[in-house]
């Protein structure tokens, strides 16, 4: 019960890769023990894939070009400024 | 010491996915790319002072949220992070279990029910501070460490923030979900 728990608590830190080895394998040996918090572990995992992926946008196809334009003028101000 | 005539070639790369976080934190395509042309620009100017070598995409991503908060954060006071009280942990989980009974992985079968519109809303939805925190744990992959540099606050504040927010995320997420009567709420 009390792996459980000290287990739920680094959830995140495990799925972000931020853990430990030492803390990450104490981790992984509950994990292979109890189904309940692998299926927890593998939720949050997914459902930070999810996010990922529904959080990415394409840019407006013209974005590229304002961009080098804006750089190229900035040059142009820059070279003939004071 | 970086070139600025290397500027455009070393940064181009990474304009789609600022171009996208700008989205998810203005919610407004005209302003994202406003803010992102502002971020090239400062970035265009101050390349001198880019140490080369190092972590550009993070160096622009630094660039990028001090853009948008000068220009956009004035109006809102947002809750701080000790006014929202305590959030349950593994918030969805635990609902969407208690909707399948005890099915084996029938919760993960059930994050199939929100489409990529439910999440952009739960993301869209979250106080700034929470949001810019998960978006670039989540969404960009920074490590806390990249975020704490590019935010500029301690590696424990980063951690709060990012784990409040998902909380708060998968709250919302919940929500949307008795609303949209794709299950039954809590009693």
């Amino acid at each position: 019960m009390s792996g459980c728990e000290s287990a739920v608590e680094y959830v995140y830190q495990y799925i972000d890769d931020e853990l430990t080895y030492t803390r990450r394998e104490r981790i992984k040996w509950h994990l292979r023990r109890c189904g309940h918090c692998m299926s927890a572990f593998e939720f949050e995992e997914l459902l930070k894939a999810k996010i990922a992926e529904a959080g990415k946008s394409e840019p407006p196809a013209e974005l590229f070009d304002t961009l080098r334009a804006l750089i190229e003028q900035e040059r142009k101000t820059g070279d003939s400024g004071c | 010491m970086a070139d600025q005539a290397d500027f455009e070639s070393d940064a181009m790369q990474f304009a789609p996915q600022l171009y996208s976080a700008a989205l998810r934190m203005t919610r407004n395509p005209a302003d994202a790319e406003d803010v992102v042309q502002e971020t090239f620009l400062k970035a265009y100017r101050a390349y001198d002072s880019f140490e080369a070598g190092t972590n550009l995409k993070a160096w622009l991503y630094r660039i990028l949220t001090n853009a948008y908060i000068n220009k956009y954060r004035k109006a809102r006071r947002r809750p701080s992070e000790v006014e929202l009280g305590e959030l349950q942990d593994l918030y969805l989980f635990k609902r969407l279990g208690e909707q399948s009974g005890a099915r084996e992985s029938a919760e993960k079968e059930a994050l199939d029910m929100f489409v990529d519109e439910d999440i952009i809303e739960a993301i869209e939805s979250l106080p700034e501070n929470f949001r810019l925190a998960v978006l670039y744990a989540d969404v960009d992959g920074f490590s806390y460490k990249e975020i704490a540099a590019i935010l500029d606050v301690p590696i424990g504040t980063v951690m709060s923030r990012l784990h409040r927010g998902r909380k708060l995320l998968q709250k919302k997420l919940w929500n949307l979900a008795v609303e949209h009567g794709l299950v039954e709420p809590s009693p």
